[in-house]
């Protein structure tokens, strides 16, 4: 990638600073030799007054030939050159200003604000968060909900690090009817991490007895991984060697934190992802197509600041991908309710304005553009709902 | 062990056997599937998505940049001035009738000069190496990223954008400790620290009830080439003086509208100098994110909660903001919230609703091959189902 060559470019710059200084210091430092020369050969003949003038003319003879000042600039130019370089470089291979693509709107500080406020105790960054909070006034917020939904999902994260799984357990069985309904097996993983943990420590008879009382309940649906489980009873003290490495990797609490989390945000109704991430992450997405047509159409800048759909497409990947979003394939107009995506008798879709088009309002058949399928009927294709 | 914090994208392994019965309240174990399949394809477009987003980067290579540079001009100016007086202090000694003793102490006095300046040169290159290190530490770090560490970079890119709104509001203390919690002091976020928080010291908490205002400005900031060009461009304001080189000190016939605008010049002059957008780069950010995400969808009551834009705050930052655009349609299964694509094509119910293969299928596995409308209630077969071609 291009980031090479603007290190090139950047290594450049530096040495000839480097080599600027150290012109610098040779300069300095011939300076100094002619001047202390000159010093010693007054010194040597202390009383010739005429002697010190001569050396004080060859001192000042020397100096011009050394041209101090000429040398420095040298080395100095070459520097700029290299500096202005390098800016060139950054300016073409990175897109020098990323703002032309704003849209000069009142941005609610406020509203960002509370946005921050709540990403900071999402992500259980509640140090920095009250810190913010109190930095930027935003004392009576919604945020402070979100610190109190949240402290709780943290302290069993944090607990779950340090392989207590207790507060966990509490949790789930508090909530245990709403994660079946959810058809969530968060209880049993966490439970099987449980028992593993005994079994890990020697505890035979210990994890015969947890899984007695803990596992009945999930018999029903997970008969094959309980089985596992307690097949794993056989190699109490030597776990490493049985058929079934998996359960003991660190993976499994990765996966099973995970599914809490998730599971924790679903029942507090918000996102698994922090939303501020997401629209980050769709802008540093999303921000290029835009910056390119800016680029290209300077002339349209005055529009961009009214316009009420983006000019360009932007293809965001699958994760950002929350709604359906139907387009004609004939009039490339996104679908609305007005205009409703019709399925044709031989399976393609088309908008509902272009059908009525093609069939001159329903008043003939016509053929479907995408498969030799003729006579469509208008009055036969059916609305979608996706 | 370490649990990381959710990230996007960086749900890697889900347990394939969630045998999750489909419901429409499933929202959380089904977007975790799409997750752990979006995390499958990590092909050849996530890299050239990469590269595009390094693209973005401008600012953070700039700015470190303009420092060394300053550094080394100031550097060079001081050299220059030395030696040339030097110089002309020699030519004095050897034009003046000095007694040979005079002559040699005014030598020696130079001598000792040049000394001190030597000095000074090694200090000063001591620091241009310091900042050309910082220069390069931020190139590193824009080539670290690849396929696997992205959402961890990610993570950090957040932050740093964050850092930048935080000095740019001048929240110092929330910058510092945000900068510190993410690892990442190699980079100096705080690089900007000095150059932000006196342009928004204007904007806080300054008195506009004073019939004349005293603008202090540290002429760190201000030493450019020609630092008195920013002030007068500047209507009412006048440059009293400059003391000692490290002050400038401009009154303002005062008026709380000369005020802002003085302010805004300033935050201008300013982020030109030192090639930062004049936007704090979270709201460029939001404003693009916001616009790619906005359809009219997402406005709607059951718009899901993993879309941002189902937030009353994001709603609002969004309202003046275009609605993306598409070229070919998306469809997004209403039961998985997975996309519907030729290998998990469309399928449409006698109602016309349309669902996912892939949800239709475990539906009817699960109940004799008979399916239900989710938001209809219509009961049908799965034989009755048809496929929906979408070009």
């Amino acid at each position: 990638m291009e980031l090479n060559a603007i290190k090139d470019v950047f290594d450049h710059v530096t040495k000839k600073q480097k080599v600027s200084t150290s012109t610098s210091q040779e300069v300095i430092e011939d300076i100094v030799q002619e001047i202390q020369n000159a010093i010693d050969s007054i010194k040597a003949c202390p009383d010739s007054q005429l002697g010190c003038k001569s050396v004080l003319s060859e001192l000042k003879r020397k100096l011009q030939e050394i041209a101090p000042l000429s040398q420095l600039e040298d080395a100095q130019k070459e520097l700029n050159v290299a500096l202005s370089k390098y800016l060139k470089v950054l300016d073409k291979s990175l897109w020098p200003d990323i703002s032309k693509a704003y849209r000069h709107v009142e941005f609610d500080t406020h509203t960002i604000n509370q946005i921050i406020a709540s990403h900071f105790y999402r992500q259980g960054l509640f140090d920095i968060g009250d810190c913010f909070i109190n930095e930027s006034g935003e004392t009576e917020s919604d945020a402070a909900s979100m610190r109190l939904l949240f402290s709780e999902m943290y302290q069993i994260l944090e607990a779950m690090k340090g392989l207590n799984l207790e507060p966990a357990l509490n949790w789930v069985a508090a909530n245990s009817d709403k994660l079946e309904g959810n058809g969530s097996d968060l209880q049993l993983k966490l439970h099987s991490l449980q028992f593993v943990e005994i079994l890990q420590n020697g505890c035979k008879n210990q994890a015969l007895n947890y899984a007695r009382t803990n596992f009945a309940s999930f018999s029903a649906k997970h008969m094959a991984e309980i089985q596992k489980l307690m097949t794993c009873l056989l190699w109490a003290g030597k776990l490493d060697r049985c058929p079934y490495p998996e359960i003991m990797t660190t993976t499994n609490w990765h996966t099973t934190a995970e599914e809490l989390t998730r599971q924790f945000c679903n029942f507090l109704g918000q996102s698994y992802e922090s939303p501020l991430s997401v629209t980050i992450a769709a802008g540093i997405q999303g921000l290029p197509p835009l910056l390119k047509f800016m680029t290209l159409m300077t002339a349209k800048s005055q529009e961009w600041q009214s316009m009420k759909q983006l000019p360009v497409p932007v293809d965001l990947d699958k994760d950002f991908q929350f709604h359906s979003v139907f387009v004609c394939p004939v009039s490339k107009d996104q679908s609305t309710d007005e205009n409703p995506p019709m399925l044709m008798t031989c399976g393609h879709v088309l908008c509902k304005q272009t059908i009525n088009k093609m069939s001159k309002n329903s008043t003939k058949t016509f053929k479907c553009p995408y498969c030799p399928c003729g006579d469509i009927d208008a009055m036969q294709c059916r609305q979608l709902h996706f | 062990m370490e649990i990381d914090p959710p990230q996007n994208g960086a749900a890697s392994t889900n347990s394939p056997n969630v045998t999750t019965p489909v419901t429409a309240t499933t929202t959380a174990t089904t977007a975790a599937a799409a997750a752990a399949a979006a995390t499958i394809t990590v092909p050849s477009s996530k890299l050239a998505q990469l590269t595009e987003s390094i693209k973005l980067e401008h600012q953070f290579l700039r700015v470190p940049f303009e420092h060394y540079k300053k550094t080394i001009r100031a550097n060079h100016r001081s050299v220059e001035k030395e030696v040339s007086s030097v110089i002309s202090g020699v030519s004095e000694v050897a034009a003046s009738d000095f007694s040979n003793e005079d002559a040699v102490n005014h030598l020696t006095s130079l001598v000792s000069r040049l000394q001190g300046l030597k000095r000074k040169l090694e200090e000063g290159s001591r620091t241009e190496n310091l900042q050309a290190q910082r220069c390069r530490a931020r190139l590193d770090h824009l080539g670290s990223v690849d396929v696997e560490n992205i959402s961890e970079w990610n993570n950090t890119r957040l932050k740093r954008i964050l850092v930048d709104y935080m000095l740019r509001m001048s929240y110092y203390d929330t910058a510092v400790k945000l900068a510190e919690s993410s690892n990442i002091q190699v980079l100096d976020l705080l690089v900007l620290v000095g150059l932000v928080i006196p342009s928004c010291a204007f904007c806080h908490g300054s008195p506009l009830t004073f019939q004349y205002l005293y603008l202090v400005v540290s002429v760190f900031q201000l030493n450019a080439p020609k630092p008195k060009k920013y002030y007068l461009s500047i209507n009412y304001a006048t440059i009293l003086g400059c003391h000692n080189n490290s002050f400038y000190v401009v009154q303002i016939l005062f008026e709380p509208k000369q005020w802002d605008y003085l302010v805004d010049q300033f935050k201008q002059e300013f982020c030109k100098l030192y090639g930062m957008t004049l936007e704090p780069l979270l709201n460029i950010y939001l404003q693009a994110g916001l616009s790619a995400l906005k359809t009219p969808n997402c406005y709607e009551d059951d718009c899901t909660r993993e879309d941002p834009l189902s937030q009353k705050s994001f709603r609002k930052l969004a309202l003046p903001l275009p609605y993306s655009k598409q070229h070919h349609s998306k469809l997004v299964c209403y039961i998985t919230k997975e996309l519907m694509d030729t290998e998990n094509p469309p399928q449409v119910l006698p109602n016309g609703y349309v669902y996912s293969t892939k949800a239709l299928k475990e539906m009817s596995e699960n109940n004799n091959g008979k399916i239900t409308c989710p938001r209809t209630g219509l009961v049908c077969d799965y034989k009755e189902l048809v496929k929906a071609y979408i070009s």
